[in-house]
């Protein structure tokens, strides 16, 4: 079934016979992407990319989809102010049901996914798998590195303890060492010159809202141009 | 007579099944608002006028259908759970402390451990005096962490 220009075609007797059953079929027979769908499931993996190392960006992804799972079930609980954040999180570990369980996993799952980035970069840098055609891939991936890294700073300070806060003033301040903008970045981080309730305010906006936006966005692209080349050759 | 083919379908759905159960089964309990953080504003339990609570003594009242126990500090009240801290049973007024019947927990006229097994003290709640009765609202969390099995906070 061929798509012609402004709609699906009528479906020719042989083509009903091709029908796919079930539950997925009934969507895919509406979409007429049977032979789209075909193909993406027809993909072999290469031999040379069954070592370990070649998961570690499907590792990531996987963590990324249980931080997406219990950053939504903290944010339960959760208050952004400063006179109810440290209570709050220590509500969610005390007090809520298996909250110290989800805590827990959104702590872990955090930290392994910096790691399991930045191990996923480094096989796709000493594979050369950036190169020719797959340069826009890595700038993607640049971006996501990038976006994990702010997750892993602006989740740093949710908590709103001591250690949380001194971090925050830290990593700040080296945004204030920047040549020329370096004062303008300081304070659109902080909403002030102080760490404050806006500092807060604009790290859990940025956490929840406008990260997990752009992640979004950038992982689409990434799978779409692993699918769109296929996996780089051997060594 | 069930083939080995089938007999391992059931294997696996069951294990499917389980392992499933295990990740929804947290989530729904995460889910359910404990009732020490539900307890809003407004909540709140008139456990009777002030006359009715001698001074230094203890006196046990019900909140929120919780046992509790009301303590006269010369004008002072403070009103403690008597859910115990070990395993939740109700504990019982000694005089001027508290003694657990079911492990033999002890705890002080100011709700700390006295003896085992209990670790933590007994919670406290918020309470005020208005209009010569006392008002008790939700536990006072800032008084210490408690464990989130603890029966008292979960209504």
């Amino acid at each position: 079934m061929s798509v012609s220009a402004d709609r699906l075609p009528q479906p020719t007797p042989s083509e009903i016979k091709r029908r796919k059953p079930g539950l997925v079929g009934w969507v895919v027979n509406r979409l007429g992407m049977d032979d789209t769908m075909e193909d993406q499931y027809n993909r072999v993996v290469p031999f040379h990319a069954t070592n370990y190392m070649y998961c570690f960006g499907g590792i990531a992804l996987v963590l990324f989809l249980i931080l997406a799972a219990t950053g939504i079930m903290l944010a339960v609980y959760y208050q952004p102010t400063p006179d109810d954040a440290y209570q709050s999180v220590l509500n969610i570990s005390t007090h809520v049901q298996f909250g110290w369980w989800i805590r827990s996993i959104h702590r872990w799952a955090a930290g392994g996914m910096v790691l399991l980035v930045f191990a996923h970069m480094l096989r796709v840098f000493f594979t050369g798998a950036y190169k020719a055609p797959r340069e826009l891939n890595w700038l993607t991936g640049v971006v996501l590195l990038v976006v994990t890294m702010g997750f892993g700073f602006t989740g740093y300070l949710l908590p709103w303890d001591q250690k949380a806060y001194w971090a925050t003033k830290v990593g700040t301040d080296i945004a204030g060492s920047v040549p020329f903008i370096g004062h303008f970045l300081l304070v659109s981080l902080r909403g002030g010159q102080q760490i404050s309730a806006a500092t807060l305010g604009r790290f859990f906006d940025l956490h929840v809202l406008v990260l997990p936006a752009v992640i979004l966005i950038f992982l689409l692209g990434h799978f779409f141009m692993i699918r769109r080349h296929g996996i780089s050759g051997r060594l | 007579m069930m083939t080995r083919s089938g007999f391992l379908k059931w294997l696996i759905g069951i294990f499917g099944a389980v392992s499933v159960a295990g990740i929804v089964y947290p989530v729904l309990r995460f889910l359910k608002p404990p009732a020490a953080l539900s307890g809003a504003i407004g909540q709140v339990a008139n456990v009777g006028p002030l006359s009715g609570f001698a001074p230094g003594k203890l006196t046990a009242v019900a909140v929120h259908d919780q046992p509790a126990a009301v303590q006269n500090l010369g004008g002072k009240y403070v009103v403690y759970s008597l859910i115990c801290t070990h395993l939740g049973c109700v504990v019982e007024i000694a005089g001027d402390a508290f003694h657990c019947p079911c492990h033999g927990s002890g705890f002080s006229p100011t709700g700390t451990v006295t003896h085992g097994p209990a670790k933590l003290p007994l919670p406290t709640y918020h309470a005020q005096t208005q209009n010569g009765s006392l008002l008790v609202g939700t536990i006072d969390l800032s008084r210490a962490a408690y464990p989130g099995w603890y029966k008292g906070e979960f209504a």
